[in-house]
């Protein structure tokens, strides 16, 4: 895990990225346990930016723990800590702060408590969704890079596998194809998905094993 | 409010931040398969590996292990071979697992191999069977580990029922090996009755942990028409794992530990739709629940821990401790109130005792003092006859009033009642009243019921106070 082993200048560049991909569901996470939007967002705010000024993730032991809970551990201690002090947080004290688009995440978060799932199982599954949107805005941009765009867009429904609703008949006839290089074009996909998405998670956790394990967990979760 | 739409192909319902459009359940769960496919290439086929193995003779094994005596050969499992041995410097029996031979071919094996040996190693605890080295001889891998001596929980089941008492007294400690292990991160995944061993000393010993995740799956997981070997491990796998689902974690040894459970409470497997164990066996109830609800179906809805199965057994046992059944305090207070009732004619028949002893002594004296007629002569003989009778009745009436008090001897009780009414003593006129009060309040019911148990109680406390050494 590149991004917590030392304090150099790439790790932080590694943190700044996860966070970005990841802050998603920390918000969705205090959204569920703080009524107040603009304090959720201050909230949310702060904790990236003292995370990255502070470097935290240093001191998270290599042998435990993956990113995921890491960091929800650690913004569960920033939020105690936060209303011990019962205080508004600067925004970042004067840095710029990330971009955190809270408008969008606001639209299409649900915080109806769903289903009694708890704030933390939530926080999974929005981990979850954030990670595999991830991986699919990569997808489709490596597609763009080579043309493929609309490639992507015929052929992405076919990541999870075949299935009733399309078949491979009518994509190609779209894609001008036959079928069976349709058929060929969406494993190509598929894999390069499975690729992709095993290369993120490796991110998070501590070590190639655990992948399998990380995607069994959060397939748990989304289960939920 | 955004109408929802469902996933095309597992029909749940998609969030509305679902990466473009796509189910995110399905997503993560492409990201599985790839596992399996990627895998499978290079992954042995275990049942392949176990069929053809034969495990070598002791004397042939020895020269793997110069270190070692291998004494025998104590077992071929579905994961290889178990020896006997001995470790001459340290003058300690060890128990030598070694793996069949081929699985040495798969070159990612060796990795695993220490890695999983490493965490394995790490289990130290009183009822997990510790590792004491791994390795490989000669090519042969082999885990060196302690030696249990007694049987496994099979050849327990098999061979004498298994008692209600003592499969609570095993069921804890499973328990406490297996949280001590999820806390490792450690899952066992193959927890059957071969697997739990019990020691002379009747404590629990869990063997083989992690050893399925270390040689892939285990045999059973592979093929569901495997040997008769493979189809007896089915029974205690869990649901989601059989089902070859991915989400399989520490949970599943919940379910096997259930299935386990069952078994040693009712000797039979819970297949179909099988009845609950009080119904097969007499123990209580609250039981069920906690077989129940290790073997739902659902993962969630299982235990989440195997401590809390810990917890509920242990206070189940406690509860019912039958030494002194739960009625205890129904029964203090409903001994109170016979006590209360038979009181005050206690009382007064112990009065009437102790007035026909002293009148006892009394003609005594009178005859010793009074100068009179000889020995013989009516007068002597009628206070001689006097005398005896306040004795006897006196010392009836005493008796009988302390055991009404105790709420012992309810004969004694009754004789010395009906002797209070008899006009033989100069206490009649006390021990004529409570002696009559005294027999309506014996004859009631619950007091006979308050001395039984009284009695039954003394009986206990005398026969447990000479039980204890």
């Amino acid at each position: 895990m590149s991004a917590g082993h030392t304090s150099s200048p790439d790790s932080r560049r590694a943190l700044a990225s996860l966070c970005e991909t990841y802050w998603y569901p920390l918000y969705a996470y205090v959204r569920r346990r703080v009524p107040d939007v603009s304090e959720a967002q201050d909230m949310t705010q702060a904790f990236f930016a003292e995370l990255l000024e502070k470097n935290y993730v240093g001191s998270a032991t290599p042998d435990r723990g993956r990113f995921r809970a890491f960091l929800l551990t650690a913004f569960k201690h920033f939020l105690s800590k936060q209303w011990e002090k019962a205080k508004a947080q600067k925004r970042g004290g004067g840095r710029a702060p990330i971009p955190l688009d809270f408008e969008s995440a606001d639209s299409s978060i649900r915080i109806e408590p769903a289903s009694g799932i708890t704030a933390e199982q939530f926080y999974d599954q929005q981990w979850a969704i954030a990670l595999l949107g991830q991986i699919i805005k990569q997808l489709e941009a490596e597609c763009e890079q080579s043309g493929k765009s609309k490639l992507f867009e015929e052929l992405k429904g076919f990541i999870i596998g075949d299935h009733i609703g399309t078949s491979y008949g009518q994509v190609a006839e779209k894609l001008n194809l036959t079928e069976a290089a349709a058929k060929k074009a969406a494993s190509r996909m598929r894999r390069r998905y499975r690729e992709l998405l095993r290369e993120e998670i490796a991110q998070t956790v501590e070590g190639p094993d655990k992948v399998g394990d990380e995607i069994r967990n959060l397939f748990n979760t989304l289960e939920l | 409010m955004a109408e929802t739409k469902a996933c095309p192909k597992c029909g749940a319902e998609l969030p509305d931040n679902a990466p473009s459009g796509i189910c995110p359940k399905c997503l993560m769960q492409a990201g599985l398969e790839s596992e399996q496919d990627v895998g499978s290439a290079a992954e042995m086929n275990p049942t392949t590996l176990w069929s053809g193995f034969v495990p070598p003779e002791p004397e042939d094994l020895a020269k793997f292990f110069p270190q070692l005596e291998i004494l025998e050969l104590l077992g071929k499992g579905g994961m290889g071979a178990v020896y006997k041995a001995r470790q001459p410097g340290l003058d300690r029996l060890v128990a030598v697992k070694i793996l069949p031979p081929e699985i040495g071919s798969d070159p990612a094996f060796t990795e695993r191999f220490t890695r999983e040996a490493r965490a394995l190693a790490k289990l130290t605890h009183q009822n997990i069977v510790s590792i004491f080295d791994f390795g490989q001889a000669d090519g042969l891998y082999y885990f060196m580990m302690e030696y249990v001596d007694g049987a496994n929980l099979r050849h327990v089941i098999e061979t004498g029922a298994i008692k209600p008492e003592e499969a609570l007294a095993i069921v804890p400690q499973i328990c406490e090996a297996l949280q001590f292990a999820h806390d490792e991160g450690i899952v066992h995944r193959d927890i059957k009755p071969e697997n739990i061993l019990v020691d002379k000393q009747g404590r629990v010993k869990i063997a083989d942990f992690g050893l399925a995740k270390l040689l892939g799956k285990a045999p059973a997981e592979v093929t569901l028409t495997g040997t008769h070997q493979a189809m007896g491990t089915l029974h205690y796998m869990a649901p989601e794992q059989m089902q070859g689902a991915a989400a399989v974690d520490h949970r599943a040894d919940i379910y096997s530990l259930g299935v386990v459970f069952y078994e040693m409470l009712t000797g039979e497997l819970p297949m179909g739709r099988f009845e609950p164990p009080s119904k097969k066996v007499q123990i209580d109830v609250r039981l069920d629940e906690v077989v129940l609800r290790s073997l739902e179906s659902t993962p969630d809805r299982r235990y989440q821990h195997a401590s809390d199965v810990k917890t509920d057994v242990e206070s189940i046992v406690a509860a019912s401790d039958t030494r002194f059944p739960a009625a205890q305090p129904e029964t203090a207070e409903f001994e109170s109130l016979v006590r209360g009732r038979m009181k005050v004619p206690a009382i007064g028949l112990r009065v009437a005792g102790i007035v026909n002893l002293l009148a006892a002594l009394l003609f005594v004296l009178i005859m010793v003092l009074v100068p009179g007629s000889e020995v013989f002569s009516m007068r002597t003989m009628i206070f001689v006859v006097l005398a005896l009778l306040s004795l006897v009745q006196g010392i009836i009436l005493v008796i009988g009033a302390s055991r009404m008090f105790d709420l012992q001897s309810y004969r004694i009780a009754v004789l010395a009642a009906v002797v209070a009414i008899l006009p033989c003593a100069p206490g009649f006129l006390i021990s004529l009243p409570f002696g009559i009060w005294a027999l309506i309040v014996l004859s009631m019911g619950n007091v006979q019921t308050a001395f039984a148990r009284e009695s039954e109680r003394e009986q206990m406390m005398k026969e447990s106070g000479s039980a204890v050494v």
